[in-house]
């Protein structure tokens, strides 16, 4: 009898393991979608004329006037493609940012086979009581005795407070209810956005302490918005950090895969799932502070159908809706990809309706890309052992 | 001419190569034994025939035609089925509709006819005599009475070929003589069988002819009568069996590790009393449904409506918390592997590590190098087969499965360990290393309560053997008075200890 051919026992620890080799290479599909796309935008969006400015003598941007062939005075313009340039490279950023954010965290509940739909009214609500606070502290406001960065620490804290307590209690109905997460979130949705509805009369809140906006729009090169970005990378760091290394983050991989094993291995499950939804709540909270900051109003109107948007990038980003599986790094690419879309729709000019109907698609077409890899994962037989 | 030909069957998974040219031939209306270590690639070979994989090279021929089974439906109709290791229905649906989900009876439009359906699916049961409610959902089943239904579902389909893998892991004795009882008819019925197991007594009993499997290659076929348990063993491992007497029985006795007081689950069991000292191994016997699996359940806090006391090292626990009691010493691996033991999406080192997970982290922080370490200690240990650790627990053998299962409370270095089943589906010469591994824990100070549905499991390794019938301690012998007859009469209440 000849020595078998293939590893019996693998006791030594392997470098480069294949399951992180898979999830480098689904992650690696991802970034390849992303410039694809971003080709076909390049390719497709054709280009505009921009005035171009310069910083005039009070040191604020000015347009710059040239003198053309029948020596009129007219201002400059240069030739920049639609989606390919820095302006609106920065916008994507930004608005990425606030997906991406909550995509983190909904990719925790997904994994742990859970959902969140009341994400987008929990942005809501936070946005409308932060404002409410930081008013307190604005311009507008007839008693400032207080420092401006006590105001917004104050904001702040209850903006994401807010949103960290919705999250708890979405938690807690979900575990002490034993309802499934769709149904409590759903009602979530309706509640928590009808309560923000009622606090503001449906007005806009505006009037924010100064200081406070300018921290969030603070801007380098062409319009870059740093602040939103930093948040999203330290979300995005913090939140792989918590999956991959922590043992936290492998209960929540345990329960979704398989919750009475998980049971059987002595993890309290309801603390856990209780934890994931605080974690989605409260990245709906930092969404909504940067939001604030950089739109400088709310209204309960906010974050309308951003549910939508958040799960469909965690879902793209390759968390599966049955549990166990997806990542951060994954909940912020897919991000990328609804917000590329959303931004092709408009660069394109296609009508803003059609947004709904192509995120939708896509949505689908990730899950059946996915299964169809798996699949072909499985069939593929291996080069070598 | 033979029947069923296989022909240079080779079928390479991902870093794995299950079958590699096996070639043998089954002759008609006989029951043909398949056996092999785990990971031989018995269950592969079942499934290429009944069409859930395609053998990448080779060919099978029925009836001297060339077949060509492409999915589980082609095979069905070609006349092959198969009776799955693992589970394979619907968990959500009834029994009947599960046996019938291939073809519903329907009247116009498309209606489900209930009656139809449900008349259908009790003459299905009553066919294998297996005492099953059609309208129970499949969730609730056990997994011994779901394997019943896998059964009847083939056997109803009226299968000229029928694999069955590891169809008795899960079935009480009761089941299992019935089971026995049917392959028999099918035979007289011209039916031919494929039979996987792991229990030589079996295949002895029931079989025509064996054919062994190695690592995935052809080593024999032989007609029953012809050979031996021994010979058939060492061609699975190419090494004789060595069947030692365990060593703790010698040593002293140390402290009084685990005591159970008065424990009672209203529905389950009452009145439980026992104990387990250090370096002692105590079995616990009894028939399936006897409550021996829902005591070891409570006592690791797993259920809700339990009463009593339990002390673990003199220390009462707070009965009701799983990870208090296991922060206290103690530990289980499950019966149910599927359901109550892996992780699926997770890989065969995070499922190994989950219950170690807080040995494993510091701050909360998981030490993926002493991880590593660990499960990969216990799965040199348990010769678990796997391209990788890190290959999905899912492209496992079924017994690799449970290899890893039990490593996952090995690596968690229990007081107290209670191994519920822990040889299902285990080929022979693991069976013995994982004896091997009992006898060292307790000889290291642990207190271990061994549950089996295998006498001569319990018999062999115990030193004590407590017997649970009908939710109540029914009686203990000690170690000079084991005999499998004995121990049986205490079980069934014909006879008191
Ligand atoms: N879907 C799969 N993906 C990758 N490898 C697989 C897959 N299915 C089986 N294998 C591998 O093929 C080999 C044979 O597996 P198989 O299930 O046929 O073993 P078996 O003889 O039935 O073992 P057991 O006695 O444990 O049930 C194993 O090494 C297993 O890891
Ligand atoms: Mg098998």
């Amino acid at each position: 009898m000849s020595p078998p051919a293939e590893p019996r026992a693998t006791g030594s620890p392997t470098p480069a393991s294949p399951k992180m080799a898979f999830g480098r290479m689904q992650e690696s599909g991802l970034v390849v979608v992303i410039l694809l796309l971003g080709v076909l935008l390049t390719v497709f969006s054709g280009s505009v004329q921009t005035p171009v400015f310069a910083p005039g003598p009070d040191g604020l941007p000015q347009r710059v006037y040239t003198t053309n062939a029948s020596g009129e005075s007219v201002p400059a313009t240069v030739e920049k493609n639609k989606f390919l340039n820095a302006q609106n490279l920065a916008q994507l950023a930004k608005d990425t940012s606030f997906i991406a954010i909550m995509a983190v965290g909904m990719s925790v509940v997904i994994i742990a086979g859970g959902i969140d739909l009341s994400v987008g009214a929990i942005y809501a609500l936070a946005s409308v009581l932060g404002a409410l606070t930081l008013r307190e502290f604005g311009p507008g406001a007839d008693h400032i005795l207080l420092a401006p960065w006590v105001g917004v620490s104050i904001g702040a804290f209850v903006c994401i407070g807010v949103a960290t307590l919705c999250g708890l209690i979405n938690g807690g109905l979900i575990v002490a209810l034993r309802v499934h997460p769709f149904i409590i979130t759903l009602g979530a949705m309706a509640i928590l956005r009808g309560i923000a509805f009622v606090t503001t009369k449906g007005q806009s809140i505006g009037g924010f302490p100064p200081a406070f906006r300018e921290l969030i729009r603070y801007e380098v090169g062409n319009g870059l918005s740093l602040v939103p970005l930093a948040v999203m990378l330290l979300v995005t760091v913090l939140g792989g950090i918590f999956l991959s290394r922590l043992a936290a983050g492998r209960r929540v991989y345990a329960i979704g895969g398989n919750e009475l094993a998980a049971r059987f291995s002595g993890i309290r499950v309801e603390r856990v799932k209780l934890g994931v939804y605080l974690i989605s709540g409260a990245t709906a909270g930092i969404a909504a502070l940067l939001a604030l900051g950089y739109y400088g109003a709310a209204t309960s109107g906010d974050g309308q159908g951003y549910e939508l948007n958040v799960i469909a990038a965690a879902v793209v980003g390759g968390a599966s809706l049955t549990g166990g599986k997806g990542s951060a790094l994954g909940a912020v690419l897919g991000a990328l990809v609804i917000q590329m879309i959303n931004s092709g729709i408009v660069i394109l000019g296609i009508d803003q309706n059609y947004s709904q109907i192509i995120i939708g698609a896509v949505v689908i077409a990730a899950v059946v890309l996915d299964n169809l890899n798996t699949w072909l994962a499985r069939r593929r037989p291996a080069a070598s052992a | 001419m033979a029947f069923l030909e296989f022909d240079r069957i080779t079928k390479r998974f991902p870093g794995a190569l299950a079958l590699d040219g096996v070639s043998f031939a089954v002759e008609r209306g006989s029951c043909h034994a398949l056996i092999g270590e785990n990971g031989a690639g018995k269950s592969t070979l079942g499934r290429i025939l009944a069409g859930v994989h395609r053998a990448d090279s080779g060919e099978i021929r029925l009836d001297g035609r060339v077949i060509h089974p492409t999915s589980p439906l082609a095979a069905r109709q070609l006349g092959i089925a198969m009776v799955h290791q693992e589970l394979a229905f619907c968990p959500n649906l009834t029994v009947a509709e599960n046996l019938c989900l291939g073809d519903l009876p329907r009247r116009t439009l498309g209606w489900v006819d209930r009656a139809a359906l449900r008349e259908r699916a009790r003459r299905m049961l009553a066919e294998i005599g297996a005492d099953i409610d059609p309208d129970a959902v499949i969730g609730t089943l056990s997994t011994g009475r779901e394997q019943l239904v896998q059964i009847a579902a083939a056997v109803g389909s009226g299968a000229q070929v029928i694999v069955m893998d590891e169809p008795t892991s899960s079935l009480s004795s009761g089941e299992t003589r019935e089971l026995f009882r049917l392959i028999g008819e099918l035979k007289a019925r011209g039916i031919t069988l494929i039979y996987v197991s792991h229990r030589m007594e079996e295949l002895f009993a029931l079989c025509d002819h064996v054919t062994v499997l190695r690592d995935g290659r052809f080593v024999a076929t032989e007609a029953i009568a012809a050979t031996n348990q021994a010979r058939v063993v060492r061609q699975m491992t190419g090494r004789e069996l060595l069947v030692q007497t365990p060593a703790h029985l010698t040593r002293a006795l140390g402290d009084e590790f685990l005591r159970v007081e008065n424990l009672s689950s209203p529905g389950h069991f009452s009145a439980v009393n026992f104990a387990v000292r250090a370096g002692e191994v105590v079995g616990l016997a009894g028939l399936v449904g006897a409550g021996r699996s829902e005591v070891a359940q409570a006592i690791l806090g797993l259920d809700a409506a339990a009463t009593g006391r339990v002390f673990v090292r003199g220390r009462e626990l707070k009965l009701g918390a799983m990870d208090t009691a296991m922060a206290a010493g103690l530990g289980l691996v499950p019966e149910d592997r599927k359901r109550q033991g892996l992780v699926l999406p997770l890989n065969c080192r995070e499922n190994a590590a989950l219950a170690a997970l807080p040995l494993l982290s510091r701050a909360g922080w998981v030490d993926r190098t002493a991880e590593r370490a660990l499960v990969g200690r216990y799965a040199q240990r348990l010769r678990v087969r796997t391209a990788s650790l890190e290959a999905p627990i899912s492209s496992l053998s079924g017994g690799n499965q449970q290899k890893l299962a039990l490593a996952k409370w090995l690596a968690r270095d229990c007081d107290v360990l209670i191994v519920d089943e822990p040889t299902r589906g285990i080929d022979v010469g693991a069976k013995a290393e994982i004896y091997q591994l009992l006898d060292e824990l307790a000889g290291e100070g642990k207190a271990l309560l061994v549950i089996s549905s295998e006498l001569p499991e319990l018999i062999g390794l115990c030193r004590r053997i407590l017997v649970m019938r009908e939710g109540r301690l029914a009686g203990e012998v000690a170690r000079e008075n084991f005999s499998e007859h004995g121990l049986l009469e205490i079980m069934a209440g014909v006879a008191a200890a």
